[in-house]
C-alpha cells in the first residue's frame, strides 16, 4: 500500500498495516526532519523492522536533493539476514510501483567468516583463523612475493578483484550475505573485499554493532561514512552493555605470556630483518619521525585493526621519540608486560583509577604515558614493517597494547581491578587485570556526534528515560508504543505465594530455603500438567538453576515433570544446548511436550525465540540481579552515581527488570500467537519494580493477577488456555478494536490527524 | 428496508457485545448461576405489571447467524456431501481424562455426551457407521466394530468407562487407519478424537503417521478438553478435518453435535459412484428364523435380504452372507435432506408485514397470530425466498433443525394452480 505521511509518500509492501506501526512511522518522521537522535520502543512481533525500513527508504526516496544513507546495525548475523530478506521485499514493491528511480543498493557486511567463498580458507574453524588465513594470501606483500615467485599462494578471488580495480562494482539491488557470496563467485571477485568497497557507495548498509561501536573495527570499516546518515540500532536494549565491552579489557597469566613469546617473536624477526634488509626499518623510522598519518598510504587489504577511538588531535600528534625505534619499543613493551606481571602476582584485591595507575607505571616502569598511548599504533606499524601475516598468534600482544592505549588515554570514566581470584572459587588462584569501561556513552559518543539522526529502537527500553542518561544524548523523540491485539493474548501473572500460602523469592537469604525450593517445583508440577507442548523456565544464574535442579531431584520433583514433559537444561557450552534446544522443539513438534531451564542474561535468553507452541508459558524464577558483590559492579554502580546521579538500586533493578522482560518477551513473536508469563517472586508485586517493566506488558497484568498464589494462577491459566484455542477474528474490525488498517483508514488518519484517532 | 434491517443488526451485535464483555467480566462462581437467574428475565411494562423478558428475538437472531454462516459456507462452493460415513470416534480415556474441571469428572462427562452424540448421528446419517476406540495405558484397543447399532456402542463404552495411564495419538491413529483404511471408496473416513490429555507418547515418529493418514483420506478431527497442542491441530490441518477445544461442559457437547451433520467431502471423493443396495422387506409377523446378526431363533422381527433371503435384525446393515448393503427409504430419505438443505428465509420487519397483503397476519406453519399478544403491533418473523410465506420465529426454527421441509413449497407444488392464484 501507499500513503502519505505529511510530505513523504511512503511505501509498505503490504495490503494492510498495525494502527501502531502507522505511528511509529510518523514519529520517525519527525525525528528525521529535525535531524535528531530517538529513542523508540515497540512490542516484538508488530513489524518493527519493516516499518523502519519502509519509512526510511521512502524518505530517502523523498528528499532526493540530500539524500541520506541508512546504517542499520543489528546483533546477530541470523537478524542481519532476516532483514536484508524483509529490504528485498520492500525493494522488489517499490521498483514495482516506481520503475527504476526507486533502484538503491542495499548490503549486508559481515567477517571473513561469513562471506569468504575461497573453499581453502572458509573451512578454518574460528573467525580469527579465517581472517588469518586469508591475510596469509592476500597481504600485500604476499602478492609482491607472488609477482615474483609463482608457487607463492594467493587468493585467485582477490586477485580478480585487484584486477577489475574500478571495474568492481556491484550493480543496483539488495544483496543478502547469500546474494553477496553468489555473486562473488559468479564474477570470481572476492565478496568480503567487494562489500567493504562498496559499504561507501550503498545507500542501506546492514552490519553488526561491533563495526560501529567497536573502535578498532570502525576506524576501518566506518570511517568513510558520510554524515546524512541514519544510524539504527535494532533490539537495542542492551547497547550500554555492548559499549562497555568494546572498551574493556582483561589480562591473565596467559596473555602475558603469550605476549612475552610476541615479542620474542618480534624481536628475532628484527634481527634477522636487520641482517637482510635493514633499510626497511629504517624506513619505517623515517616515516614515524615525519609523523606520517599511517592509515592514508596503506592498501585497503592491510589495514586491519585501527586505533581505539581517539580523540583526532592526538592523531595527528607524532608517535613519541622513546619507541620510534623498533628495539626501544620492544623494550618498553617488554618492560610493561614485566610491570603487569608483578602487578598480577597480588593476593588481594586491588582497585586504580587510570590516574593513579599510569603514574604508578611511569615510576616503576620509567614508561610515561604518551608512550603508553601509542602503543597500539605503533605495534601496529611495526608487525605491517615485519610482514607477519598471521596475526591471529599476535593476539596476546595486541590485548597489551590495546589496555596501554586505553589506560593511556582516558582518565575518566575507567578503572582498574585485579582480582586474584575468581569469588566463587576462592580456593583456585586465577588473577586477572582488568581494565573496565563505566561509561557506555564514551564508545557510542563519536555515532552520535558524527551521523545525522540516530534511532535506538527494541521490544524492551523501559523505563525509557534512562537510556538518554546512560548514554548521553539528547533524544528529539523517545515514545513507547503498546500493542494493539485483537484478543489478550499475552496472561501475564505475578506469583507470590506458593500454594501453602508462604511467599516465594530469590533473595539471598530465602533463596535456600526448602520451602521455597519446594514451591517453585509445585509449581512447574502443576503447570507442566496443564500446559501443553513447550514450557521455557528462566533462573536467576547458572549456579542458582543447578542447585534448586539438584534439590528437586533428591526431592523427586523432577521426576513428576518428567511424566508430563520431557526436561531440557542450557549450559555454558554452546554445542550441547543448541541440542538441547534442538531435541526441545522436536517434543514439542510431536506433542510429547518439554520444558527447557535456561538462565537469565544467557545465550538462551537473548537470541532463542520460543514463538508459538515452543513456548506456551514462560516461567522467571526470581528477579535476575547482577551478581552484586562483582568488583566491577560495584565500581560502575560508583560511576554511574557519581556522573550521571543515577541510584545504584534504581539501576540494578532496571538492569534486572529489563532482562526479565527479555526473558518473558520471548514467548510472543506475533499478533496470532499466545503466550503467559509467570514472574514468580514477591519482590515483583512491588510497584518500584512492577513499573520498570515494558508497557506492553503492564498493559496486560491485571490488578487481580498481582498477587497471586500457586493455585490461583493454576486456575487463571487454564482458563487462559480454553479461551485462547478458540477461533478468533485475525483482523478485529467486527469487535471494535481495529488492528489491521486498510488503505482507506490510513488516508482517513492522514487527513484528521492520526493522533486523535488513536490515542 | 435494507437500511432498517442493517440498523437492526447492528442493534443485535452490540447487544451481543455487551454480553460477552459481561460474560468475561464474570467470576466463574458467578457464571454457574448465569443460566439460573430466573430473576433477570423479568422487566416492568408500563403500568408496573412484571413481564417476562422476551428472548426469543435473540435466541432467534443467533440461530439466523449460525444459519447463514452454514449455507454461506455450502454456497460459495457447491458442496458436496457424503452420505455414507464411516466414523471412528477415539475417547483418550488416559489419567487426564479423570481430571475434575468438568463436573463430576471429565470422563463422565464426555461419556454422557457422546452417548448422546452417537444417537444423534444415526438419526442424521442412517446410512452411515460408527466405531468406538479408546486410549488407555498408552496403548489403543478397540471396543465396537463399525456397526450401525447405537446401543450396541453405547453398552460398550458404558462398560469400559475407567481411565489410567498416559495417552498416545500415534496409537490411536494407527488403529483406526487399520480399521478404516479397507472401507469401500465410496464411504467417506472420518476419525473424531476427544483428547483429554495434553501431550502424547508415542513409540515412534508420529508425523509419519499423520502422513499416512492423509494419504489413505482420513478425515481427523479433535475436539479437546484442555488447551490447545500444536500436534493436533497439525493433524487436523494435515487432513482436513477441525480442532476445537471446549470451554466448558455446554461448548463441549455443541462441539461434539456438530459433528453429527455430515462434513463437506474431500476434494478427492468428489466423483460421482454408484453404489448397490438392497431395500429388505420386513419378515412376516410370527414367522420363526434364525437370524444371522446373533444366530438365534427369532421370531417374527426382522427384515430378510433380498439377495439372499438371509434374516437380519436391524437397518441399516451389511447382509452377513452377501455383503449387500440393506437399507430402508426412510433412511435414504432422511440423509437427502444434507444435499438439498432448505434456504434461509428472510427477515422481515414489522412495518413490511402491516404493509404486506396477508390479511390474517398469522404464521403459514402454526397459525397462531403474528402480531404480539396485548398490543396489537406486528411483531418478527421470517418468509421463505420461495413461497412468500410468512412464519413465526418457532416455525423457523423447526422448519431448518428438523423439519427440513418447507411447508409453504410443500403445500404449493401440490396445488399448482391454487399457488398460482395467490402469487397473482
Amino acid at each position: 500500500m501507499k500513503f502519505q505521511i505529511e510530505e513523504v509518500t511512503v511505501y509498505f509492501p503490504y495490503d494492510n498495516i498495525y494502527p501502531e506501526q502507522y505511528t511509529y512511522m510518523v514519529e520517525l518522521k519527525r525525528a528525521l526532519d529535525a535531524k535528531g537522535h530517538c529513542l523508540l520502543e515497540m512490542p516484538t512481533g508488530t513489524g518493527k523492522t519493516i516499518a523502519l525500513l519502509s519509512l526510511i527508504t521512502s524518505y530517502a526516496l523523498a528528499k532526493t536533493e540530500s539524500p541520506i544513507k541508512l546504517i542499520y546495525c543489528t546483533r546477530t548475523v541470523h537478524e542481519m539476514e532476516k532483514t536484508l530478506a524483509e529490504l528485498k521485499f520492500l525493494h522488489n514493491y517499490q521498483v514495482k510501483h516506481l520503475g527504476a528511480a526507486a533502484k538503491m543498493l542495499a548490503i549486508g557486511l559481515s567477517s571473513r567468516k561469513n562471506l569468504c567463498v575461497n573453499p581453502k580458507v572458509s573451512s578454518a574453524e574460528n573467525r580469527d583463523s579465517v581472517d588469518a588465513a586469508c591475510r596469509k594470501l592476500t597481504a600485500s606483500w604476499v602478492r609482491s612475493m607472488a609477482a615474483e615467485n609463482p608457487n607463492q599462494p594467493t587468493c585467485e578471488f582477490y586477485e580478480n578483484y585487484d584486477r577489475a580495480a574500478g571495474g568492481a562494482v556491484l550493480p543496483a539491488g539488495v544483496y543478502t550475505l547469500e546474494d553477496l557470496r553468489a555473486f562473488g563467485k559468479e564474477k570470481g571477485w572476492c565478496p568480503y573485499f567487494l562489500a567493504r568497497h562498496m559499504v561507501q557507495f550503498a545507500n542501506v548498509v546492514v552490519y553488526s554493532y561491533q563495526y560501529l561501536l567497536d573502535p578498532k573495527v570502525a576506524g576501518i570499516i566506518s570511517k568513510e561514512m558520510q554524515k546524512e546518515s541514519v544510524v539504527v540500532f535494532d533490539e537495542a536494549h542492551n547497547i550500554d552493555n555492548v559499549c562497555i565491552e568494546a572498551l574493556s579489557v582483561s589480562v591473565r597469566r596467559q596473555t602475558l605470556e603469550g605476549a612475552i613469546r610476541n615479542i620474542s617473536r618480534i624481536e628475532n624477526e628484527i634481527d634477522r630483518f636487520k641482517d637482510i634488509d635493514a633499510g626497511r626499518l629504517r624506513a619505517e623510522y623515517n616515516r614515524l619521525v615525519e609523523g606520517l598519518a599511517l592509515r592514508g598510504d596503506l592498501s585497503a587489504s592491510d589495514a586491519w585493526l585501527a586505533n581505539p577511538a581517539l580523540p583526532d588531535d592526538i592523531l595527528r600528534q607524532a608517535v613519541p621519540g622513546n619507541i620510534r625505534r623498533a628495539e626501544h619499543f620492544l623494550h618498553v613493551l617488554r618492560r610493561l608486560v614485566q610491570y603487569l606481571k608483578v602487578k598480577l602476582d597480588t593476593d588481594k584485591v586491588e582497585k586504580e583509577s587510570p590516574v593513579s595507575f599510569v603514574a604508578s607505571i611511569n615510576s616503576d616502569a620509567g614508561i610515561d604515558q604518551k608512550a603508553l598511548k601509542f602503543c597500539y599504533d605503533r605495534l601496529h606499524s611495526l608487525l605491517m614493517t615485519l610482514e607477519i601475516t598471521d596475526t591471529d598468534e599476535f593476539l596476546h600482544i595486541q590485548t597489551i597494547c590495546d589496555f596501554a592505549t586505553l589506560v593511556g588515554t582516558y582518565a575518566r570514566g575507567f578503572s582498574i581491578i585485579i582480582e586474584p581470584f575468581d569469588e566463587r572459587m576462592p580456593l583456585i588462584p586465577d588473577p586477572v587485570l582488568q581494565l573496565c569501561c563505566h561509561d557506555a556513552s564514551l564508545a557510542i559518543k563519536p555515532v552520535f556526534d558524527r551521523f545525522q539522526s540516530v534511532v535506538i529502537t527494541s521490544g524492551t527500553l523501559s523505563p525509557i528515560d534512562l537510556y538518554p542518561r546512560l548514554l548521553n544524548f539528547h533524544p528529539v523523540v523517545s515514545r513507547s508504543f503498546k500493542m494493539s491485539l485483537t484478543r489478550d493474548c499475552i496472561c501475564p501473572m505475578v506469583l507470590t505465594r506458593g500454594s501453602d500460602q508462604l511467599p516465594v523469592s530469590t533473595k539471598f537469604d530465602m533463596r535456600s530455603d526448602p520451602g521455597v525450593v519446594r514451591n517453585y517445583g509445585k509449581l512447574l508440577v502443576e503447570m507442566v500438567s496443564i500446559v501443553p507442548d513447550g514450557i521455557v523456565c528462566f533462573f536467576v544464574s547458572y549456579s542458582y538453576m543447578d542447585g534448586i535442579i539438584n534439590s528437586w531431584n533428591e526431592s523427586g520433583i523432577l521426576k513428576d515433570i518428567m511424566q508430563h514433559k520431557l526436561v531440557f537444561i542450557e549450559t555454558q557450552d554452546v554445542v550441547e544446548t543448541t541440542l538441547a534446544l534442538d531435541n526441545y522443539r522436536r517434543a514439542c513438534d510431536c506433542g510429547r511436550g518439554a520444558v527447557f531451564f535456561s538462565v537469565a542474561r544467557g545465550k538462551v535468553a537473548e537470541g532463542i525465540d520460543f514463538d508459538r507452541h515452543y513456548g506456551r508459558l514462560v516461567i522467571m524464577f526470581g528477579v535476575p540481579f547482577q551478581y552484586t558483590e562483582s568488583k566491577i559492579l560495584r565500581a560502575r554502580l560508583e560511576y554511574l552515581r557519581d556522573t550521571f546521579q543515577i541510584k545504584e538500586g534504581d539501576f540494578l533493578t532496571f538492569d534486572a527488570l529489563r532482562q526479565a522482560a527479555q526473558c518473558v518477551g520471548r514467548v510472543i513473536r506475533s499478533k496470532a500467537d499466545y503466550g503467559m508469563m509467570i514472574f514468580a517472586d514477591k519482590r515483583y508485586s512491588r510497584h518500584d519494580k512492577r513499573s520498570k517493566l515494558p508497557g506492553w506488558i503492564l498493559s496486560h497484568l491485571r490488578d487481580a493477577n498481582l498477587n497471586l498464589s500457586t493455585d490461583m494462577a493454576l486456575h487463571i491459566a487454564r482458563e487462559f488456555l480454553r479461551k485462547m484455542a478458540q477461533p478468533y477474528e485475525k483482523t478485529g474490525s467486527t469487535t471494535g478494536r481495529k488492528t489491521l488498517l486498510s488503505q482507506e483508514d490510513v488516508e482517513k488518519l492522514g487527513g484528521n490527524g492520526a493522533q486523535e484517532m488513536l490515542y | 428496508m435494507n437500511n432498517s434491517e442493517k440498523k437492526r443488526m447492528n442493534g443485535e451485535a452490540e447487544e451481543e457485545n455487551e454480553e460477552d464483555v459481561e460474560d468475561e467480566g464474570r467470576d466463574a462462581w458467578e457464571r454457574t448461576y448465569t443460566d439460573e437467574r430466573s430473576w433477570e428475565a423479568l422487566e416492568e411494562d408500563e403500568s408496573g405489571l412484571l413481564q417476562p423478558i422476551d428472548n426469543k428475538a435473540i435466541y432467534h437472531s443467533q440461530y439466523r447467524r449460525r444459519l447463514q454462516s452454514l449455507s454461506a459456507a455450502s454456497a460459495a462452493s457447491r458442496i458436496q456431501k457424503g452420505l455414507i460415513r464411516f466414523l471412528c470416534v477415539v475417547v483418550d480415556l488416559s489419567k487426564a481424562a479423570g481430571e475434575m474441571d468438568f463436573k463430576p469428572s471429565r470422563m463422565a462427562v464426555i461419556a454422557k455426551h457422546v452417548e448422546a452424540f452417537i444417537r444423534e448421528f444415526f438419526d442424521q446419517n442412517p446410512l452411515s457407521q460408527i466405531g468406538l476406540m479408546i486410549i488407555k495405558d498408552g496403548v489403543a484397543q478397540s471396543l465396537t466394530e463399525l456397526g450401525g447399532s447405537p446401543e450396541a456402542h453405547i453398552k460398550a463404552l458404558m462398560v469400559k468407562l475407567g481411565c489410567s495411564g498416559d495417552s498416545s495419538l500415534q496409537n490411536a491413529l494407527e488403529l483406526v487407519h487399520d480399521t478404516l483404511h479397507k472401507i469401500p471408496s465410496y464411504g467417506h473416513r472420518e476419525v473424531l478424537i476427544l483428547y483429554s490429555a495434553l501431550s502424547t507418547c508415542d513409540p515412534g515418529d508420529i508425523m509419519e503417521t499423520i502422513q499416512k493418514c492423509k494419504k489413505a483420506k482420513l478425515r481427523c478431527s479433535v475436539i479437546g478438553l484442555s488447551a490447545e497442542m500444536f500436534v493436533c491441530k497439525h493433524l487436523c490441518q494435515e487432513t482436513g478435518g477441525s480442532y476445537m477445544v471446549a470451554l466448558d461442559e455446554g461448548h463441549f457437547k455443541e462441539l461434539l453435535l456438530e459433528h453429527a451433520p455430515p462434513p463437506p467431502a474431500l476434494a478427492e471423493f468428489a466423483i460421482a459412484n454408484l453404489i448397490k443396495m438392497g431395500f429388505p422387506q420386513r419378515a412376516a409377523e410370527g414367522s420363526i428364523a434364525i437370524c444371522s446378526c446373533h444366530r438365534e431363533a427369532k421370531v417374527g422381527e426382522g427384515y430378510i435380504c433380498p439377495r439372499c433371503k438371509a434374516r437380519v435384525c436391524e437397518l441399516p446393515t451389511e447382509c452377513r452372507f452377501c455383503g449387500l448393503t440393506l437399507v430402508s427409504s426412510p433412511h435414504l430419505a432422511r440423509s437427502y435432506h444434507h444435499l438439498f438443505p432448505i434456504e434461509p428465509f428472510t427477515e422481515v420487519s414489522a412495518r413490511q408485514l402491516e404493509l404486506s397483503r396477508v390479511a390474517s397476519k398469522t404464521c403459514f406453519g402454526c397459525r397462531e397470530s403474528l402480531l404480539t399478544p396485548g398490543t396489537n403491533k406486528a411483531g418478527p418473523c421470517a418468509a421463505c425466498t420461495k413461497c412468500k410465506q410468512y412464519f413465526c420465529l418457532d416455525c423457523d426454527i423447526y422448519i431448518h433443525e428438523s423439519l427440513h421441509n418447507c411447508p409453504g413449497c410443500e403445500s404449493r407444488r401440490i396445488t399448482p394452480a391454487a399457488a398460482s392464484v395467490t402469487m397473482s
